[in-house]
């Protein structure tokens, strides 16, 4: 029973898995989202990479529930965060981000990254990407849309599922997408839309989940997410569906916090966030790309991925001046 | 003329636990007001009166439906006896402390377009049901799942306390099924309306994810869902502010109604096994209603133990990660179902030694506050509180948890323990004041062994409560301190829909346990202490 209660209070007081630290060892602290430092995410992985090559560091998730979470919890908590880095904010909120004046330069020179496009950004570094597309069953749809027009054209007993924008970044993403591609017609396309929109989740695991239940045909995710289902489930069946108009990138980035006691230490981090090393874990833990060229590390089936000819982009001042604006003409639009 | 024992001791006590409670409320605001910087966000986009017509309709609907499907559902209960009675009543009241979202999975899996239904339908027929899990019909479907049978529960447990000399009465007058119902029957149940049908409002009035997932789009909302908007993608905290005390005023009305509406005594006695059946088209109506509420309501829960029991639970049964969730789910649901145990009487015990009405309707509202305030402020609030103090929020996170979730369940568990006290104080008035029993003896002796069965439920409740719920631990969450639906999530988050599948199941079996068990447990205990 003593043995017992102790170890309730161990619990309690969260002592579990924080092992005695040496006082003198540096300790970065990284924000991130939830599946970011889940034990089946890259979290642990990186960890361990970084504390062989750091000199005696150590490192420390701190997960909140979304990277937007990571974000506010920064701003509420101000100069006194006790965060270093935080991982995993993406290219559609770096405007935001950057405006709250809350990041450091990172200094690293970023010139032969395999992102779509030339990367200029000098607060934030990149650590993988994928394009948004929308998700069919191959036992269920032999012949996916090619474009948004052709999906719109679609019986409407063709249902998606998407989530919604003002709490899932794929549901952001895929408004921006809708702007990227259409510009002024985004709200007609949205219109269109409509009648195929099964429901607005609030997350993205709801609504995939809705689509992989037979729920829904079509649902929005990354051009990535096959591969986890050949990798772990041996099935070829979920695929993504290619649109002609070109796809809107996620690009996830990583971002020293001007308040942190250890820029170096955390600018050392970022540096391995890129390398091959860093790179080689999170395909198959994020399933993502890698920004790094891994040429014959990379696993086959993220090579043998279709991907889209053409990637579409917006501007951080862009995003960040009309982000509300598209928001809100999206949700008029499919009320 | 009410004779009521002198008990200031009692009502000191439960004064100042109300006062706590609001302060608390109140200090969570502030905290996220002196957060808040000067920018007026643009909070003004949001139709808001839209959104409370909205919001009010749904509700409204599911809190009638709810409370019409547990009368029914209690009275059928009560007069049915078959093998396995108490596992369906115990797994009808394991809904409404599931996660939502594996209810709405579960209801999908049997009345989806690609569920159950549809199939055989589609299969003898040839023909589809069409898709009635979504829209207006969807949400209240999934509330009515989680609340009506919760509200048949507890009704269920009144129905069972009416003493067994009147039903010998009614029996030699020969009542029929529907005076039986009338004179016997609706007094004991009456007084548990008010509080239930606040509960179920508040909750169909706040349900977020549900509501957004089979709302099928912006236009089911609710306000809840703006504010969440407000605080994560506007940044925008005194906007946030605005529209919580906005949600607050509205659901005090509905507490306030609700907490001054007293509870009509009733008598109390232990459960016997009746022997006095109703006949002919009552017992087939009972037999009706207790099948319609299996397909509906059980159903869907037993999709989820279909989807999760398989290879993959083994699987997840090997993680370490699993068993160290349990065991701060176990732990974190022990401590706020005795914290919540200890409000509860607190307040209970006061509320029961009182004739003054007034006091009553105050002492009857804290137990609603964490159901008027939005999970995202309330858990926004706790964290600049902590972060004001001075403490690691990933130290403090467990306690965080602990007295959010006791709060959570605060209501749920005066609506099972305001009935029975209520009775007790105004039926053995006169024989406590007549014996001269101490507070402390009047508790020993007479009060705690007639509620020994309903402390049971209470703790059951507050303990799955504290299992299932996600609200707060959003900002807190650390790497090392998962609860079971929070590594749910982060499976369902990461692809693994098996794992979360499983892991769903098993939540759901461990909640049923603890229902099925813990109101025997504690009445045997009770009963022994006589």
């Amino acid at each position: 029973m003593v043995k017992f209660t102790r170890l309730a209070l161990a619990v309690l007081t969260g002592l579990i898995a924080a092992p005695a630290m040496a006082q003198d060892a540096p300790k970065l602290t990284i924000y991130t989202y939830d599946g970011f430092a889940a034990e089946w995410g890259p979290g642990p992985a990186l960890k361990t990479g970084f504390e062989a090559i750091c000199g005696g560091c150590t490192v420390e998730w701190v997960a909140a529930d979304s990277s937007i979470g990571t974000l506010r919890r920064v701003q509420l908590e101000g100069d006194t965060t006790p965060a270093d880095i935080i991982v995993g904010l993406d290219t559609a909120v770096a405007g935001e981000a950057r405006a709250t004046g809350l990041f450091a330069d990172h200094g690293l020179s970023l010139t032969d990254l395999a992102l779509p496009g030339q990367w200029t950004d000098a607060q934030f570094v990149p650590f993988d990407y994928s394009h948004f597309a929308f998700m069919y069953d191959t036992d269920t749809m032999q012949t996916p849309p090619t474009s948004f027009e052709e999906l719109i054209a679609l019986p409407d007993s063709v249902k998606i599922v998407i989530q919604d924008p003002r709490s899932s970044t794929p549901g952001f993403g895929l408004v921006l997408w809708v702007k990227a591609a259409y510009g002024d017609r985004a709200s007609e396309i949205w219109a269109g839309l409509k009648p195929h929109i099964l429901t607005i989740t609030r997350d993205w695991s709801e609504s995939y989940n809705l689509f992989l239940t037979g729920e829904a045909d079509m649902a929005l995710s990354y051009t990535t997410s096959p591969a986890y289902h050949i990798i772990e489930d041996h099935d070829e069946t979920i695929k993504a569906a290619l649109f002609t108009e070109g796809h809107y990138p996620q690009i996830e980035v990583a971002g020293v916090l001007k308040s942190s006691k250890h820029q170096d230490l955390a600018k050392q981090f970022l540096a391995y966030l890129v390398s091959p090393d860093a790179q080689q874990i999170i395909p198959h833990t994020n399933w993502m790309f890698p920004v790094a060229n891994l040429a014959g590390d990379l696993d086959p089936t993220f090579a043998s991925l279709p991907q889209p000819e053409k990637t579409l982009t917006l501007s951080d001042e862009d995003i960040a001046a009309h982000g509300q604006e598209w928001i809100d003409e999206m949700l008029k639009a499919v009320q | 003329m009410l004779t009521l024992p002198h008990r200031p001791i009692r009502i000191a006590a439960a004064v100042a636990l109300a006062i706590g409670i609001a302060l608390l409320i109140a200090l969570v605001l502030w905290a996220i007001l002196a957060a808040a910087t000067g920018d007026v966000g643009s909070t003004s986009r949001i139709d808001i009166p839209h959104l409370l017509r909205m919001t009010s309709i749904q509700a409204g609907l599911t809190t009638v439906l709810s409370i019409a499907v547990g009368i029914v559902l209690a009275w059928a209960l009560n007069r049915l006896r078959f093998p396995g009675r108490d596992l369906v009543v115990g797994l009808f009241a394991s809904a409404i402390v599931t996660p939502g979202m594996v209810v709405a999975f579960g209801l999908l899996s049997i009345w989806g377009r690609n569920g159950w239904i549809n199939k055989a339908s589609e299969a003898l027929f040839g023909a589809s049901i069409g898709n009635p899990a979504f829209g207006l019909s969807g949400i209240l479907f999934a509330h009515v799942i989680l609340d009506g049978a919760f509200a048949a529960r507890i009704m269920l447990a009144r129905l069972d306390a009416i003493p067994d000399n009147r039903l010998k009465i009614g029996q030699s007058l020969e009542l029929s099924a529907w005076q039986r119902f009338s004179i016997i029957d609706w007094p004991a149940l009456r007084g548990t309306i008010p509080g239930l049908a606040a509960i179920i409002f508040l909750l169909a009035f706040t349900s977020f994810p549900i509501v957004l997932m089979l709302g099928g789009g912006p236009a089911n909302q609710t306000l809840e869902v703006a504010i969440y908007a407000a605080v994560r993608q506007d940044f925008d905290l005194a906007g946030a502010v605005r529209l919580a005390a906005t949600q607050i005023a509205i659901c005090s009305v509905v507490i306030l109604a609700a907490s001054a509406l007293a509870p009509i005594p009733t008598s109390l006695g232990s459960s016997a096994t009746p022997r006095w059946r109703d006949r002919g088209a009552a017992r087939l109506l009972q037999w009706l209603a207790l099948g319609v509420c299996t397909i509906g309501f059980m159903l869907p829960l037993v999709s989820v133990l279909i989807d999760g029991l398989g290879p993959g639970t083994i699987r997840v049964l090997m993680q370490p990660n699993f068993w160290w969730a349990t065991l701060s789910s176990i732990t974190i649901g022990t401590a706020s179902a005795l914290l919540t145990l200890a409000l509860a009487l607190t307040l209970a015990l006061g509320r029961g030694a009182t004739g003054s009405g007034v006091l009553r309707t105050i002492l009857g509202m804290p137990a609603f506050a964490y159901l008027a305030v939005p999970a995202v402020v309330l858990s926004l609030g706790f964290f600049l509180l902590v972060r004001n103090l001075g403490v690691a929020p990933a130290t403090a996170a467990p306690f965080v948890v602990i007295v959010a979730n006791s709060l959570l369940a605060l209501p749920f568990a005066m609506a099972t323990l305001g009935p029975p006290m209520e009775a007790i104080a105004r039926t053995r008035g006169k024989l406590i004041r007549s014996l001269g029993l101490s507070g402390w003896r009047q508790f020993i002796f007479v009060e705690y062994p007639l509620l020994g069965r309903d402390i049971g439920v209470m703790l059951a409740l507050a303990f799955c409560f504290s299992l299932g719920d996600l609200g707060v631990i959003a900002l807190f969450g650390t790497q090392d301190f998962q609860t079971l639906p929070l590594m749910m999530f982060r499976a369902l988050g990461s692809y693994r829909s098996n794992d979360a599948a499983a892991i769903a199941a098993l939540l759901l079996i461990g909640t049923i346990v603890a229902f099925v068990g813990l109101p025997n447990l504690f009445e045997r205990i009770a009963n022994a202490a006589r």
